[in-house]
């Protein structure tokens, strides 16, 4: 079932067009990753979806009553509120029954990790604190759908892998909507990938039909020496790169065949030879070939 | 459960811990003190700063208790309404421009509430500040000078706290409207002193406007106002209020955009 409908989404600033004609659809219980570099309009993007921008033209169509819950990248709180006390107000300002407000606000805060500083005043919270309290919040009314812009980004590496965890925990109740530069995370959790590039969508689907797209299949060998890599070349019909002692023997098509010739030839010629790998594209890869393209 | 008291909880406790329930009041006491206290020794005052010739008798007239307290709202015309504009200026402005609005705004929020739970809390902090302080003032007249009577005390009092209204809802509405606090203070600011002096210039030609509240409240001292115009400037005060109140309501909802994410 489809939870968010976004057709032809466009914000212009003036000349400036910020999200171009974003058109796309989020299924119930799925995790989207919101990729692209800086000023690709992502922020602006989730801003609109979260109802904080007026979009200039174009539809974002979803039942409002399932809730939804916005993480700003930077949020900001009052920094004379405990993070209780915010927690409360916040349940409360969504909806949340005021009976149930305050244990479903504790609740909350136990589940990303801050119940021993819930009575601190939110003035003294670190950045990684703000950014959980930030999720806390953003979940806190138990929305049917959560827009996350950068979520982890602030984060430490212990940190990122963390919250990443408490995210995933959240399906498939909750659909999930992130932004993030950080690719690795973006491959842990997602169904959907966007890919956005100076306010347009560029690049869209699963993570694997993305990788098939911008896949370039060839085998890698690695030697001890250029040299050796070099004679090898000459025993296979495959076209070989070199790069200093790696080479890479393009496969084109079916990669299978392709590996037993080439383990054949090297059980005949195994000189030098470190690590033999099929290569597979990495969201990193593609991210920059699709990025620098233009 | 109701929006309205959600949010007047949460401005009330942050009026409460930036402590500006307190100082507040303790300004404008402070100036409803000094006024008599000066007063009654201003003779003395004189006579050891003044650096006057040996066997110089100074008579100042003693001043009627009406006067001291005509004299406060003097002081706080000036004084109590900038500390006013500017304790209040950022109420709105500022919230958008920290981002502390935008984890508010991005919930289903009335901003009708919004607007008038921090309206009713800029009206509290004010009224209970000026009459705390012309309370003080009244008593340390009793006490230096000369009793007023109660009730044109009370009417005086109580016409000048319509006043406090049309300046915390200009600033609010002003805070509202204004992309920051500095710019929101600089309107506030013209509207109150600029439209007062218009007032008084140019004001002979009408004799009601929300400007001539304070005038009136200081006449109820020594009399009565006329009170077809008391009561025309009254209702029009209202009225001007009430389309404050809209036009702010308005304002904080369609800059919600301009908080910052």
């Amino acid at each position: 079932m489809t939870i968010l409908e976004v057709q032809n989404l466009t914000k212009r600033y003036g000349e400036q067009l910020a999200v171009s004609n974003l058109s796309f659809a989020l299924e119930e219980g799925t995790a989207t990753a919101l990729i692209g570099p800086n000023g690709a309009g992502k922020t602006t993007a989730l801003s609109m979806l979260a109802g904080l921008l007026r979009e200039t033209s174009g539809s974002i169509k979803w039942n409002r009553e399932s809730g939804v819950g916005f993480l700003p990248q930077h949020p900001h709180f009052f920094p004379w509120m405990t993070a209780l006390e915010f927690m409360e107000m916040a349940a409360k300002l969504s909806g949340v029954d005021s009976k149930k407000a305050l244990a479903q606000s504790k609740k909350t805060l136990e589940f990303v990790g801050l119940g021993s500083v819930q009575n601190k005043k939110t003035g003294t919270f670190s950045g990684g604190m703000k950014q959980r309290l930030g999720l806390a919040q953003a979940i806190v009314h138990e929305p049917k759908l959560l827009l996350l812009d950068e979520p982890v980004s602030a984060l430490d590496p212990t940190g990122r892998r963390e919250v990443m965890d408490l995210l995933k925990s959240l399906q498939p109740d909750t659909t999930i909507l992130y932004s993030t530069h950080i690719l690795n995370d973006a491959e842990q959790m997602t169904d959907q990938l966007l890919f956005m590039q100076q306010g347009k969508l560029v690049e869209q689907g699963s993570l694997a039909e993305v990788k098939e797209r911008y896949a370039e299949p060839c085998i890698r060998i690695r030697f001890q020496t250029a040299d050796q890599a070099s004679a090898f070349a000459g025993f296979v019909s495959l076209p070989a790169s070199l790069n200093g002692s790696t080479l890479e023997l393009a496969t084109r098509g079916d990669g299978g065949t392709a590996m037993k010739t080439v383990l054949a030839k090297l059980a005949e010629n195994a000189e030098g030879v470190v690590g033999v790998e099929q290569k597979t594209v990495s969201l990193e890869e593609i991210f920059i070939k699709v990025a620098g393209g233009r | 459960m109701n929006q309205f008291g959600i949010l007047f909880h949460k401005e009330w406790r942050e009026n409460l811990r930036n402590y500006k329930i307190f100082w507040i009041p303790i300004v404008f006491i402070l100036f409803g003190i000094l006024e008599p206290v000066t007063n009654y020794f201003l003779p003395q005052l004189l006579d050891s700063l003044g650096n006057l010739p040996d066997g110089a008798v100074i008579e100042l007239p003693v001043p009627k208790p009406e006067e001291i307290l005509q004299a406060v709202i003097g002081q706080y015309q000036l004084i109590g309404m900038a500390i006013l504009i500017l304790a209040y200026m950022g109420t709105i402005a500022g919230e958008r421009r920290s981002g502390t609005a935008t984890l508010l705004y991005v919930r289903p929020l009335s901003f009708r509430d919004y607007f008038l739970s921090k309206w009713l809390m800029a009206s509290i902090t004010g009224i209970v500040s000026v009459w705390l302080g012309l309370l003080a003032a009244y008593y340390y007249t009793f006490l230096l000078f000369n009793q007023v009577e109660i009730i044109p005390f009370l009417q005086f009092a109580g016409t000048y706290s319509i006043w406090i209204l049309v300046v915390v809802t200009i600033v609010l509405a002003a805070s509202a409207a204004m992309p920051n606090a500095g710019l929101a203070a600089a309107v506030s600011l013209a509207l109150v002193f600029f439209m007062q002096i218009v007032d008084s210039l140019v004001g002979a030609y009408w004799t009601f406007s929300p400007m001539k509240i304070p005038v009136y409240a200081v006449q109820w001292l020594n009399g009565e106002p006329d009170l077809s115009d008391y009561w025309w400037t009254l209702g029009i005060a209202f009225a001007f209020i009430l389309a404050l109140l809209f036009f702010g309501t308005g304002m904080a909802k369609k800059k919600a955009s301009t908080a910052k994410v």
